[in-house]
């Protein structure tokens, strides 16, 4: 229906390629952390590389024409989703290869493959020119700092379920800087949308702030600030801290992709003259 | 050089979707898929309120966001500025769907059906199978410039080479022609009223222009 | 694509005419026997005022004829019981049995007589579309002239949807069946719903865009902005039924403030303005030959209107002397008796209709309305001329159109009237610029206006009045609708019968108003291209009333509201399936003005669906079974499919006794046709039109204007003061009291020489209050309609493409209502809605927008569909429903106004 010339909700990106963008960034994330934190890689990198490995398949599954997966390599000159691609298999591989032998040599090019992975998804967003609260440009940042977070809060998990105890507090530290990091990208971010994106797109972001940005920072700021204090619930308020940034930031992406996804709409400068009448304002319906 | 361009003024036309019902038919396009269609838009409030009627579809950008972001190279452009769709390299991962600031983007999947009750024999002549599962949009109706071209006709003059909406547009709202040329009737039209282009601040530089008023 | 040119590749020209404002010419791709796509006929750009274009209905007859709900084969009902709430237990049968099972009950008709106890026809039928089912029935009409009388009084929108006052009193003062703008040439026009963009078709719309690209203004005033408002300069939104108040107040620019602009020596020669009126309303005439009086400002005296050599007084009060001649054998002797030129009468009668006063009633400030009489003056360049064809002619690029709702019912005749007195006003009427008519339907001959302007006695057009006069007036009605009884202005053209109240056909079968015949339903009821359950008012009495007709037979295209009640459906074969030769050009309804007349096709672009058979054939079958295919074949000679078969130097008739085939009958259609537009040269059949589509001559310009004709015959235009209603309102009146018959009286008021303003919107207020037993206040919104392009007429509620594509224009999802509206109702845009009247209840979805009057609310289409497939589905409202048959609401015309009160209730948890 066209009447009006409202922004709509675009409906091509589903879950299947949300799902992409959550697990490729915590999985990037993951990557980048273990390394960064000099964990064993093995639980943490396998777990990444899996991630990874789920969201781009299905997402391929989910392709019009699967069969043609192969494609999508065909631009890497200008296409940033052809450049994930590019990144997608060099980072499986060396992930797998570093978590299979544990080493940093691996590890090192596999953790700059999972950044340039993190950044080429937050790119691929960034160019889409028809949904004004992705193609702002503080997406990046964004997007790179929740994947971080969500990688950090992964890295803790990790960390508790294997036992690597002396992983927690870098891990945590990483964690709780990125946490702060991702509310600085993120108002930021929502700074520079201010009467840039369609008002439904916009009401979707307020509406998520309250859980997503708000509980993303101030649980896990809390809940690793007590721990830290309180030895003996320190597991559990760890475990819950992790989850809160880790599902925080996947709630945050999902309404970014899904719900707020609001397309450009339609607008005219001018609207006509009609006959012997003149020309008058013109009108961006939704903004 | 040549860039075709099309050219709608606003002061005729009337809303109608005579444009946007022969391009379902020439295109064959499935239920609910419009390459080209007329929105209608009010402006003001009550009593101060003006309606206009604003023909949208692939505006065949001259920069276009669809082509960059497009991972198989299938969405291409001319040398003449028409911005095209390779049905069988595309992918249907929808990137340019979400590229594209004009929603002029679609992909179908399932073969058209208008009636619950079972397809129509012309449903079934048009099938068109190699446009399921791709990216699809408004092509300028390629081949209808390609054929004037081979047979010496001027497309956006002879109807043979002109796109099924503008031979279509009751209101002759709709023109179509090269923008390069001085002389052509879409460059007279736009030397002769102001004109705008939709979204022009993406930085698209959309070939599709909007007359308002007379020079 | 349309470009490939292979040998299973072709393109079948023929025409569209859902519509009245078509024809239009377009060809269909048709490609390895199946039809893919509806184009331009690129071939007829030049010599059609549509460039050759067809509007978006067109692009629907596709859709229409693959439908898979199609009705492909007879049927016959099974269940005996007729209800909405019965399943018809249709079953297929073969055409023997059908056509045998009607041929069987027209032999009972024969048997019996063709009418019945209380004087109607036993065999009644109802068409749709303005006519325009004519253009695709091929010789039914030829049968249905064999078979005797038929009442067409059973309406399925005329008089309700129609243009009705003006198709009256338009014939009547300047052979104007509908109205046009001269709008290729036309500066200004004052449009008062108007909705051209959506109604006009392709000629219209296109003539309008090129008016705006000229610069011409138009001024839209209506309750909502329509397409057409949209598309106009300046939106007025004025109260719903105002619009004669607006135009009174006008008039009292024009007439009192600006009276030295006018064209007075116009006003003086081609009106009947300096006609005296005496003392009883009549004209003061000369006592030896009878002729009206005019007093000569030269030799100051009365003389005879048509006197050479006079200065006719226009203004003034003269004591002469006279006799007047009123109703019936009514006469006076007037001596040295003061008497008032009809201006004069004119002026005095308009002088309270101030600006002010219309601005108060039209909730229009009252600048705006002496700021466009002015403008309307300014354009109207008195005094100048224009060559056509080589003669001079008054150029007024001025010009006044009126919509639906406007012009019919109550103050449609006031309406129409300030509309073409505004024209003569300044020479506006018929002339280059103005005012047009387009064709003629109730005066003959139908086939050229200017022919059918016959000067009366008194100096002006004569008028085919049915008689009022105590000897020759229809005391008891011929047809259900009464219409040459109480309408003596719808004349008795074959067009005359569906311009009756045609409510009053159905109104009557519930309950007979006094002294009146027994309402009785016809024996036989043929029904074809038309859903009167859905598309006329009170759309249940309707369905309740065609339960109870005994034997209905229905043209199909797919099941729906009325052929729910049919007894035989007959599969019709669709505007791409059939055969006709029908006549276009010249000048016809609403904006199709030619340069050209001539022929055109329509001819079967694939093989036609099912066993689905043309309507030729059938009526042929028809005529052979029931035994009158002598009289068939003779109306078919003498042109009742179109043309007649023999001329001056031609022949191509048919042997009437025996059997022809379709092709037989259109090949000797064409001969005849080619024939008559060469004078008998040439005679190309029917493969030449097959394969070309159309044939065309040329038509002069100058015959767009009838003031050439006016001016040759010496005639005046019949205005401003209306003698000859008043007496005809007076003797009308006579003979219905005779008979004892009062329930007609509101509308024997209307027959006023000058028309008065009366409250319109308090008439309804008070109709539904009276009738009803409600408080008017708990209604508090108007309710009206719109024309839509993409649905109106042809059954395209059914189509998926049209429904699809209409969505896109505001109005087809739902209910529009003022946005302020919405929000202090505490609605939101989509929230369902009930929609009550004092008659019924509707519901659709909230459509919130700032175009349009907050007292308003606008539905748009007749929708409501309960058995259309498709259509039945789309949970659209319909005003239909709501508006009820009253003949409170019966204008002097017969003719209703698609208007009503309504309250606004949401439907909780419907989101």
């Amino acid at each position: 229906m066209s009447v009006g010339g409202n922004p709509w909700l675009q409906t091509h990106w589903d879950w299947h390629v949300a799902l992409n963008f959550l697990t490729g960034g915590a999985g990037s994330g993951l990557l980048i952390v273990a390394v960064l934190t000099g964990m064993p890689l093995t639980a943490p990198v396998l777990l990444a590389a899996a991630l990874i490995g789920i969201g781009l398949a299905q997402v391929s599954l989910h392709l019009g024409r699967p069969l043609r997966s192969f494609n999508v390599i065909f631009n890497p000159q200008t296409s940033w989703m052809t450049r994930e691609a590019f990144v997608a298999g060099p980072l499986l591989l060396l992930a797998v290869i570093a978590g299979a032998f544990d080493t940093l040599v691996a590890g090192l090019p596999a953790a700059l493959c999972a950044a340039a992975f993190i950044y080429c998804q937050a790119r691929i967003l960034k160019e889409s020119k028809g949904i004004p609260v992705w193609r702002e440009p503080h997406i990046v940042g964004l997007i790179i700092t929740t994947g971080l977070a969500e990688g950090a809060a992964l890295a803790l998990l990790v960390a508790l379920a294997v036992g690597q105890v002396e992983a927690l507090l870098p891990a945590g530290t990483l964690l709780l800087l990125l946490v702060v990091a991702r509310f600085i990208s993120w108002r930021a971010y929502r700074g520079a949308l201010d009467g840039n994106a369609p008002h439904e797109a916009l009401n979707v972001l307020a509406r998520a702030e309250g859980p997503f940005v708000g509980v993303g920072l101030a649980v896990p700021l809390l809940l690793l600030g007590v721990a830290a204090t309180v030895p003996a619930a320190r597991e559990i308020l760890v475990v819950l801290g992790a989850l809160s940034a880790l599902l925080t930031g996947w709630g945050l992406k999902f309404v970014l992709i899904t719900r707020a996804s609001y397309n450009q709409g339609f607008a005219i400068v001018h609207t006509p003259k009609r006959g012997a009448g003149s020309g008058g304002i013109g009108s961006k319906p939704g903004w | 050089m040549t860039r075709y361009v099309m050219v709608a003024d606003l002061e005729r036309c009337v809303g109608c979707q005579t444009c946007t019902a022969a391009c379902k038919h020439t295109n064959a396009t499935a239920p609910g898929v419009q390459w080209r269609k007329v929105l209608d838009m009010e402006v003001g409030a009550y009593p101060d309120v003006r309606r206009a009627f604003v023909p949208v579809g692939c505006m065949h950008c001259a920069d276009p966001p669809c082509m960059h972001v497009c991972p198989s190279t299938a969405t291409g452009q001319r040398p003449d500025g028409l911005v095209t769709i390779d049905y069988d390299l595309c992918i249907g991962c929808t990137y340019c769907a979400v590229a594209c600031p004009y929603q002029a983007r679609y992909m179908i999947e399932k073969p058209n059906k208008a009636f619950a009750k079972g397809r129509m024999r012309n449903e079934f002549q048009r099938e068109e199978p190699e446009r399921r599962g791709v990216a699809q949009k408004c092509t300028f109706c390629v081949d209808r410039i390609d054929y004037g071209h081979a047979n010496g006709l001027t497309p956006g003059i002879d109807p043979a080479a002109t796109p099924a909406c503008v031979n279509a547009c009751i209101a002759s709202a709709l023109q179509f022609g090269d923008i390069e040329d001085p002389q052509s009737n879409v460059s007279q039209l736009l030397a002769d009223h102001k004109h705008f282009r939709m979204h022009e601040e993406l930085g698209t530089e959309p070939g599709f222009y909007y007359l308002w008023e007379d020079v | 694509m349309s470009t490939q040119s292979d040998e299973t590749t072709k393109k079948v020209p023929t025409y569209c005419y859902q519509c009245v404002a078509g024809p239009d010419l377009l060809t269909v791709k048709v490609v390895d026997g199946v039809a893919t796509e509806v184009e331009p006929n690129f071939k007829a750009a030049e010599v059609t005022p549509s460039a050759g274009k067809v509007c978006v209905k067109a692009f629907g007859l596709l859709q229409k004829m693959y439908n898979p709900n199609r009705i492909t084969t007879p049927m016959k009902r099974t269940n005996p019981k007729k209800g909405r709430d019965q399943d018809p237990g249709f079953v297929p049968i073969s055409w023997d049995e059908a056509l045998d099972t009607i041929a069987e009950r027209l032999h009972d008709v024969q048997a019996k007589g063709p009418n019945d106890d209380s004087g109607y026809p036993r065999i009644a039928a109802s068409f749709g579309g303005g006519g325009t089912p004519t253009y695709y029935m091929g010789t039914l009409p030829a049968f249905l002239a064999s078979i005797g009388p038929i009442d067409f009084s059973f309406g399925s929108g005329q008089g309700v949807k129609c243009y009705h006052s003006e198709h009256l009193y338009g014939e009547l003062w300047h052979r104007a069946f509908t109205v046009a703008p001269d709008t290729p040439n036309t500066e200004f026009i004052l449009s008062f719903g108007y909705n051209v963009e959506a109604s006009g078709g392709v000629c219209g719309v296109k003539r309008h865009a090129d008016a705006r690209a000229r610069g011409a203004k138009r001024v839209q005033i209506e309750p909502h902005l329509s397409v057409t408002g949209a598309c106009s300069a300046e939106w007025v939104p004025i109260k719903p039924k105002t619009d004669a108040a607006f135009m009174m107040g006008l008039l009292h620019v024009l007439l009192h403030e600006q009276r030295k602009r006018l064209d007075i020596p116009f006003l003086k020669q081609r009106t009947t303005s300096p006609y005296l009126v005496a003392p009883n309303g009549f004209y003061l005439r000369d006592p030896e030959t009878r002729k009206p009086l005019i007093y000569d400002l030269n030799s100051k005296r009365a003389v005879p209107f048509d006197t050479p050599d006079t200065d006719p007084a226009l203004e003034g009060t003269f004591k002469v002397s006279g006799i007047e001649i009123g109703a019936d054998t009514d006469a006076w002797e007037h001596r040295q008796e003061k008497v008032i030129p009809a201006f004069q009468k004119l002026i005095d009668h308009v002088e309270p209709y101030t600006p002010l006063w219309a601005g108060r009633i039209c909730d229009v400030h009252h600048k705006v309305i002496r700021r466009l009489a002015l403008e309307f003056l300014d354009h109207a360049h008195v005094g100048e001329t224009v060559e056509i064809e080589g003669r001079t002619l008054p150029y007024r690029p001025v010009s006044i159109a009126l919509g639906k709702t406007v012009n019919n019912g109550w103050g449609g005749f006031v309406c129409c009237w300030a509309r073409t007195l505004m024209a003569c006003l300044v020479v506006a009427l018929e002339v280059p610029g103005g005012t047009l008519g387009t064709t003629v339907r109730l005066n003959r001959p139908a086939t050229d206006r200017a022919l059918s302007v016959k000067p009366h006695p008194d100096g002006y057009m004569d008028y085919p009045m049915n008689p009022t006069d105590p000897e020759n007036w229809l005391a008891k009605p011929d047809v259900r609708n009464a219409n040459r009884t109480l309408i003596p202005l719808v004349a008795n053209s074959p067009w005359s019968q569906a311009l009756g109240p045609t409510h009053l056909a159905w109104m009557q079968q519930q309950e007979a108003p006094e002294h009146w015949p027994q309402a009785t339903p016809p024996d036989l009821w043929f029904v074809y291209r038309t859903n009167p359950a859905i598309s006329f008012w009170d759309t249940q009495q309707i369905t309740e009333v065609m339960a109870r007709f005994p034997f209905t037979v229905c043209f199909a295209l797919t099941r729906d509201e009325t052929n729910h009640f049919a007894d035989i459906l007959l599969p019709d074969r669709t505007d791409l399936e059939g055969l006709q030769l029908i006549r276009v050009g010249g000048t016809k309804f609403i904006e199709q003005f030619w340069d050209y007349q001539g022929f055109a096709l329509r001819q079967p672009v694939v093989e036609a669906q099912g066993d689905a058979r043309d309507l030729t054939w059938v009526a042929t079958e028809l005529a052979s079974r029931s035994g009158v295919l002598d009289k068939y074949n003779k109306a078919i000679n003498r042109g009742a499919a179109g043309v007649p078969l023999k001329g001056e130097n031609y022949d191509f008739t048919l042997d009437p006794a025996e059997t022809h085939s379709v092709e037989a009958i259109w090949d000797a259609t064409c001969k005849a046709a080619s024939a008559e537009i060469t004078d008998g040269a040439e005679e190309q059949g029917l493969d030449w039109y097959k394969e070309n589509g159309f044939r065309l001559a040329d038509f002069p310009r100058l015959k767009w204007y009838l003031y050439t004709e006016i001016e040759d015959q010496g005639l005046r235009f019949e205005m401003p003061y209306q003698e000859r209603l008043m007496r005809v309102g007076k003797e009308l009146g006579r003979r219905l009291h005779e008979q004892g018959i009062s329930w007609w009286d509101e509308q024997l008021e209307e027959y006023d020489p000058l028309p008065e303003y009366k409250n319109y919107p308090e008439v309804w207020e008070k109709a539904l209050e009276r009738n009803f037993d409600v408080d008017i206040r708990d209604f508090p919104f108007w309710a009206i309609t719109a024309r839509s392009m993409q649905y109106a007429w042809g059954s395209n509620a059914g189509i998926q493409l049209m429904r699809e594509v209409a969505e896109n224009v505001s109005g087809h999802g739902g209910i529009v209502i003022n946005s302020n509206t919405v929000a202090e109702l505490g609605l939101t845009d989509g929230d369902l809605v009930e929609i009550r009247s004092p008659l019924n209840v509707t519901r659709g979805r909230v459509e919130a927008r700032q175009g349009i009057r907050p007292d308003t609310v606008l539905m748009i289409g007749q929708f409501e569909h309960w058995a259309t497939p498709f259509a039945k589905d789309l949970e659209l409202p319909s005003l239909n429903k709501l508006v009820p048959m009253l003949l409170d609401l019966t204008d002097s015309t017969g003719s209703g106004s698609d208007l009503v009160r309504v309250s606004i209730k949401r439907v909780e948890n419907a989101r």
